[in-house]
Formats: C-alpha cells, sequence, structure tokens
C-alpha cells in the first residue's frame, strides 16, 4: 500500500551499483538496469501470489525512474544538485550569469532568423548550440567536483536551457 | 525464479512438474482468434468449420445468443440485437457514439446497447466474445487455460484497458498480461530472439478499427517500445464506411434506413476485399432496394476514397518517428488485414523506404506472437528470456487551476511507472481536496480524457499553501493506474485504482460473476475452490522458505505477526469456502509485502554481481562491484 515507499528515498547510483560521478560508464548503467529489470520484472511473477506480483511492480517503477533520471545528462545533473542538498528553486530564482544571457540571446536570434531550407545553417547553428552545452556540462562536472554547488547549480540552468534549445522543431531534421 | 524464493543467478532454474497451459487472445475490432503455443508447434485455434477468424460480432436474441458467424447472420434482418465492433465502445463514454447512425444505444445514461435480451454493454459483449474463444480451446488443448496473454491497441488508455481486463474477468479467464497488439506481432515474427545488434523496428497496424504504429528497438533480448502513435478510431470500417456512404450517393438514396446502411456496408466491405486482386467489381446492388441492380467500382475508386484515410496513418508514422527522435527504421511489419490493400502496403513501403515483413498472416500475427508470450509467462520457458518491456501510450496529469493539466507521468515512459508531485492548497482553511484524473497530451481538462476524480479529506485547516499534498501515480505493467494522495503532515491519505468511469463498476462486476455462480455447476465451484487453495498454499510456501532463509529481516514482531496471519490462512483452508480462503490470502499477502520487499533489496547485490562476473572478459568492470 505504500505507493511512495522507496519511491525517492533509494539512491539511484548505489541502486546500479555505480560510483556516484557524474561522468558515469553509460553501458556499466545500462547493463545493470537491464540485469535488474530481467531479474525483477512483474512478468517474471505473471502466475506468482499477487504480492510478489506487487512488489515487483514497486520495484521495476523505481528502477526506471533511476534510469531514466541517471541515463539523461540534464536530469542526471539535477538529480545529483538534489542530493547534495542544494535548493535548486532558489538556485533557479539566483539565476545564470550575464555573459551566459548574452549568449542566450545570440542563440535565440540565429534560431528565429535561421530558414527552414536553410540546412548548413541548422547544421551551424546546432553545432555552436552542442559546443556551448560540451562547455556547461564540463564546468558542471569540474564545480560540482570541487564542491562549489552554486556554481553547479549555475552551470545545470545552462544546460536545462541549452538541451531545450537543441530540441527545438525548427533545429529537428524533418 | 520467485520473489520469495530468490535463487542465485545462473542456478538451475525450478522445473514446473506439468506444462501449464497459456494462450494468447487477439480480442479485435472486426476479427478475433486464440492461439496456442506448446513450445514446438504453435496453433491458432479453429471452430468446428475450420475457421481461426471469429467476427467480434454478439447476436442478442429473446431465446438464444450466438457469437461470430452465426450472429453476423441477423445483422441485416436484427440489426438492434447483433452487436459488432464493441471493443470500438469498450471503456469509453456515450457523448463519443450518439451521433452514431450504426449503433442503437439505450436510452438514459452509460453506454450500452438495447437488445432483445436486455441492456448489454461492450464489456459483456467483449466478454461474450472472450467465452466463445474459450470454448475453443477446451477439445483442442492439453488440459484447461491457465492464463492468457490478451492484446490491446498500444493506443488503449487506462479506462479502455480497464475494461478490457474486466471483459476478461467476466469470461472467467486469468490475464496473464495485457499485451500491446504491436510487440505481440514482433514477437511472432521472432524478431525479439534474433541476437543482432541493436535495430529499429517500425509495426504497420491497420485493423478493422484501429490504427496504430509503434516503434520498438531490440536488443541482445531486450524488446522496448520507444513510442507508440496512432489512432483508435481509425481502421478498415472507415474504408468500409467510405465507399458504402459512395454506393448510397452513387444510388442516390439521400436517407438510408438501418438496413439499407447495413446492407450497403456489407456490400462495401465485400467489394474492398476483391478490389485487392482485381481492378474493378461488379456488386450486386439489389438487397438496398432501389432501382439500380449493379454498381461497378474501380480499384482507382476505392484508392480515391481511402486516401484521407492513409494519409492520417503516415502522418502518425511521421510524428511517432519524431517522437522516439529516430531517422530511419531497420524493419517494418504489417498486422491487421487493412494491410492487404495494395494502397496501403505502397504507402508504407514508400513512407519507410524498404519492404514490409508481411510474411505471416496479418490478421493472425498478433495472436501468434501473445501465445509465445503466454507460454512464457504461464511458466514454462524459465531462464534468460526475452523481457518485453511496454510504455504508457498517453501521458497522466491532474487538473490545476484554470483548467489546466499538469503533467505527472509523460507518455512513453515505461512501465512500471510511480511518479510523485506535491501540491497545496489553494484557501485559507482548505480541508479537503479533489483530484481529477486525467489522461492526455493536451494542455486544457476539456480536451483530455477525466479518468477519475476523489476527493482527499481530512487536510487540517492551514493557511493557502501550507499544506503538503503528495499525489503518487503508479502505473502497473499492463498500462493500469493506481493513485494515491497523501497529505504530508497529517498522514491523511486517499488511495484509487482508477476505474473505468465509463466501463462498469466493481459492484457490477461483482453481481454479474455471482449470477454466473448461482447457475454454476458443482464442478465450477470445485475449481474455484481449488484454485484459491492452490493461491494459498503457493503463498504459504514460498513465506515458510523465505523466513528460514532471511528470517533476520525480521523483528520478532513481525515475525509473530506473520505466523499469526499464516495460522489464520491454514485454519480458513481447512473449512473449504473458497471466498474466506481468498480474503485470509489477500490479508497474508498485505502482510508479507514489507518482507518482499526486503528480499527483493537484498537480493539487487546478488543480481548485479552475475552481470559483472559474466562481463569480465570483455568489459571494463566498475570498481565499486565487489
Amino acid at each position: 500500500m505504500n505507493a511512495t515507499a522507496g519511491a525517492t528515498a533509494r539512491d539511484y547510483f548505489s541502486l546500479f551499483q555505480l560510483e556516484p560521478d557524474f561522468a558515469l560508464d553509460e553501458t556499466a548503467l545500462e547493463r545493470a538496469y537491464h540485469a535488474l529489470l530481467t531479474q525483477f520484472h512483474p512478468d517474471r511473477y505473471a502466475g506468482k501470489p499477487q504480492v510478489e506480483q506487487r512488489v515487483a511492480a514497486q520495484f521495476c517503477a523505481d528502477i526506471n525512474s533511476g534510469y531514466r533520471i541517471l541515463s539523461d545528462e540534464v536530469s542526471r545533473a539535477e538529480y545529483m544538485l538534489q542530493q547534495a542538498g542544494v535548493d535548486l528553486v532558489a538556485a533557479e530564482r539566483v539565476g545564470v550569469e550575464s555573459t551566459f544571457l548574452m549568449t542566450q540571446i545570440s542563440l535565440r536570434e540565429q534560431l528565429e532568423e535561421l530558414e527552414p531550407s536553410d540546412a548548413a545553417g541548422r547544421q551551424s547553428l546546432t553545432e555552436e548550440i552542442e559546443g556551448h552545452y560540451a562547455g556547461s556540462r564540463d564546468q558542471f562536472a569540474s564545480t560540482l567536483a570541487t564542491d562549489a554547488r552554486l556554481d553547479a547549480a549555475r552551470h545545470w540552468q545552462e544546460m536545462c536551457y541549452l538541451s531545450k534549445l537543441l530540441s527545438e522543431p525548427k533545429l529537428r531534421v524533418s | 525464479m520467485v520473489l520469495l524464493q530468490i535463487a542465485e543467478p545462473g542456478a538451475a532454474p525450478e522445473a514446473s512438474t506439468e506444462r501449464q497451459v497459456g494462450v494468447g487472445i487477439d480480442l479485435g475490432t472486426t476479427n478475433s482468434l486464440i492461439a496456442h503455443f506448446d513450445g514446438n508447434d504453435l496453433n491458432v485455434l479453429t471452430d468446428d468449420t475450420g475457421q481461426a477468424s471469429l467476427p467480434s460480432v454478439v447476436y442478442y436474441g429473446d431465446s438464444q445468443t450466438l457469437v461470430g458467424a452465426d450472429a453476423e447472420r441477423y445483422a441485416s434482418a436484427e440489426p438492434g440485437n447483433t452487436i459488432a465492433s464493441a471493443k470500438r465502445m469498450l471503456g469509453r463514454s456515450r457523448e463519443e457514439f450518439e451521433d452514431d447512425p450504426y449503433i442503437q444505444l439505450t436510452p438514459g445514461e452509460g453506454l450500452a446497447f438495447a437488445t432483445d435480451a436486455g441492456t448489454k454493454t461492450p464489456v459483456e459483449v467483449s466478454a461474450a466474445i472472450l467465452t466463445a474463444l474459450k470454448d475453443r480451446a477446451g477439445p483442442q488443448l492439453s488440459g484447461p487455460i491457465s492464463g492468457a496473454v490478451i492484446t490491446v491497441p498500444a493506443y488503449f488508455d487506462d479506462a479502455q484497458r480497464q475494461a478490457t481486463r474486466q471483459a476478461a474477468e467476466l469470461a472467467g479467464i486469468k490475464v496473464l498480461r495485457l499485451l500491446n497488439e504491436p510487440t505481440a506481432a514482433a514477437v511472432a515474427y521472432g524478431l525479439d530472439e534474433q541476437a543482432e545488434e541493436s535495430s529499429v523496428l517500425a509495426v504497420y497496424d491497420l485493423g478493422g478499427g484501429t490504427f496504430d504504429i509503434s516503434l520498438l528497438r531490440m536488443r541482445a533480448g531486450l524488446f522496448e517500445v520507444l513510442s507508440t502513435g496512432g489512432d483508435s478510431a481509425l481502421g478498415g470500417d472507415d474504408f468500409d464506411r467510405a465507399l458504402a456512404v459512395h454506393l448510397l450517393d452513387e444510388l442516390s438514396i439521400d436517407e438510408p434506413t438501418v438496413v439499407q446502411r447495413r446492407v450497403a456496408l456489407a456490400l462495401a466491405r465485400n467489394a474492398k476485399e476483391r478490389l485487392s486482386d482485381k481492378t474493378s467489381v461488379d456488386l450486386d446492388v439489389s438487397g438496398l432496394d432501389t432501382a439500380a441492380s449493379e454498381v461497378t467500382v474501380s480499384r482507382s475508386t476505392l484508392e480515391a476514397l481511402l486516401f484521407p484515410y492513409i494519409d492520417r496513418t503516415l502522418t502518425a508514422c511521421r510524428q511517432t518517428l519524431a517522437d522516439a527522435n529516430v531517422d530511419t527504421v531497420d524493419r517494418v511489419v504489417l498486422v491487421g488485414g487493412s494491410t492487404r490493400t495494395p494502397a496501403v502496403r505502397q504507402a508504407v513501403t514508400d513512407c519507410f523506404g524498404l519492404e514490409p515483413l508481411c510474411n505471416l498472416d496479418p490478421d493472425q500475427v498478433v495472436a501468434m506472437g501473445a501465445s509465445r508470450q503466454a507460454d512464457i509467462l504461464v511458466g514454462n520457458r524459465q531462464g534468460d528470456e526475452a523481457l518485453l518491456l511496454d510504455v504508457i501510450p498517453l501521458s497522466l496529469g491532474l487538473e490545476t487551476y484554470g483548467g489546466l493539466v499538469e503533467r505527472i507521468v509523460d507518455r512513453n515512459s515505461t512501465i512500471p511507472v510511480a511518479r510523485a508531485q506535491e501540491f497545496t492548497t489553494a484557501r485559507d482553511g482548505q480541508t479537503g481536496l479533489v483530484v481529477h484524473v486525467l489522461q492526455g497530451e493536451r494542455e486544457r481538462v476539456e480536451d483530455c480524457r477525466s479518468l477519475a476524480r476523489f476527493e482527499l479529506t481530512g487536510i487540517p485547516p492551514m493557511v493557502a499553501g501550507a499544506a503538503r499534498i503528495e499525489v503518487t501515480f503508479q502505473v502497473d505493467a499492463d498500462g493500469i493506474l493506481a493513485v494515491s494522495a497523501v497529505e504530508q503532515q497529517t498522514g491523511a491519505r486517499s488511495d484509487i485504482v482508477v476505474k473505468p468511469a465509463f466501463g462498469l463498476d466493481e459492484a457490477q462486476i461483482t453481481d454479474m460473476l455471482k449470477a454466473g455462480y448461482e447457475h454454476a455447476s458443482e464442478d465450477m465451484l470445485a475449481r474455484q475452490l481449488g484454485e484459491a487453495l492452490v493461491e494459498a498454499e503457493a503463498l504459504l510456501d514460498g513465506l515458510l522458505a523465505a523466513m528460514t532463509a532471511d528470517g533476520d529481516l525480521l523483528s520478532a514482531d513481525e515475525t509473530a505477526a506473520l505466523q499469526s496471519d499464516m495460522k489464520n490462512l491454514e485454519t480458513v483452508m481447512a473449512a473449504n469456502q473458497p471466498d474466506d480462503i481468498r480474503g485470509a490470502t489477500e490479508i497474508l499477502g498485505n502482510a508479507c509485502e514489507v518482507f518482499a520487499a526486503r528480499r527483493m533489496d537484498r537480493s539487487i547485490q546478488k543480481a548485479l554481481q552475475g552481470v559483472s562476473l559474466s562481463q569480465l572478459e570483455s568489459d571494463v568492470v566498475e570498481e565499486s562491484t565487489p
């Protein structure tokens, strides 16, 4: 009955037996995810007493959440900040630095001016955003490692913005 | 592998004493099928006349109920008593069908058909079809059915899945799993067992009443649904209707009677099927009561009529590719009788740029795949079998201020899934909160499907915004939702398994089942008792073994409490009352849930050790792995 039992309390890195490192080994994560699901998916308990099916379903929900969060860099960063006790709402109120704001405006303008038929322009803008994203991500990793949590939270916000920009329909190949 | 008797990875699986009979059922809009896989041979079961497809039609006359081709014969003479395509209405609301001239609804509330045998709901009609399929199994299989995998369109929402489960319950069929139809089709082609590199598969399923497009990724025995799309009200029936309307127009029948519509539909279906091989057909329209006796229809006329429908399927295909962020697919599988239409095949080939797989009968492929999965789930094959991972087809959310929907579980999340979100009160002193659960992709409440409303009461009066109410959505492996809401400071909580608002409620189901029991033979009661005893014994045995192995996970008090519940169950078992046994089993089951969860935690370590050892030679092992 305890729908939430364990759903938020579990440490996902230890669930998958990984070091709590932002630069995680994605192959190892995937392998552990599949190993856990293979053993604990409710289908494995289809003919078994209902309590087993229920517990397996709850546990798999946890495994799926953990995988979803850790397998994506932006959500993994957010999760690590939360685990480190950073108040994300407060961090978002502080926002990003003004130099990044300028980058934001420039990228947004370029996106707006992009003609749908301009494949080369789309390609180069995508690469530019990806470059900024990689920079923010690396800075996130190094600031988090040195416990500069507020700096890390700022770089995480940059990652959020840039990854959202990359998923803009205008940048996606039709 | 049993949760309460967790085996060492790599240890020999427990051997089943006897082979269990699992069946796969494709409960289709137009036709339904049942198939059985015995580990070697796959059989699609047939009726007395050798027909595999059972038309999903039920006739409710004043003296008899008929299913299939026998029922179809009454379609023209007694259209009101002959129910076809009931699957379209499973778990849906009356408002969605009120304007449909092909359906005769009962007056008043709810979605039901008025027949000479009384009011019949879509769930009951589906149950009648399932029962007819189940009856085929008796003479053709080695033993009684232990369980069934029933397929549903990937697009089915929570209410529709619940309604399907209810129909099975009414038919006395134990559901092992509701499986998405496209997933079943991929299993039928054995694509899940091919040990090739990660590859992407598109399943294009155009049946009588639903269109589904699914993208699946397969790798190393794992089978994952990347995204699904489609339209739960688009299919070959639309082709037939479009052609029927065209025929009626051609003959200048402006206000057709119900019978004329039926006849025109039957003619249209026949013409469409014949046009798969011919470029032009002549139809005998004397049954339509008009001056003309013959009408000629060409394939190009049909294709022009079909174009808008086929185009809608291609739009959905492109959307689904975009959702999964996939540019190319490696294979395409065709499912559903409507994919026999040449124009459909050509459109699919052009859209994906490759020839689709279609060597298995597109009408049977779903039931075939379901039967393979049923054989696994029923426990005949153990070890490292392929696992089918599914996703939830539509987002789930809650109503918030201003009629907006706050999304909590995104569509295409892998299930089972649980998500929690915190809400607060809007007014000072507010002591209750109405939780309105919705499913769909749109932002406004009126554009989404309302699944349930319930009220959380007992919130202590506080200033607005001070209460913290956590709402948790939990979706099981069948895609069925349970919601709970807890006020964090007082612990006030409400739980609800979301029941289809437009289906039957639990009490109605119980009444129907009871009505069945009253007429049930001694045999049936004995079977029920047997089933209850087996379930009780399985739980007792498992728990006993678990307590022996991992008793240290329980405190002395917890052990004593469990022992008391076990003793109670044993006492009840001696009295031979199925209901009591089921009740005591449930109590013990709930009581040992925490224990089972602790054992599961303990076994994670072992599960992962197995993996790292098997990967040692080729891969770098994480330093943290002990």
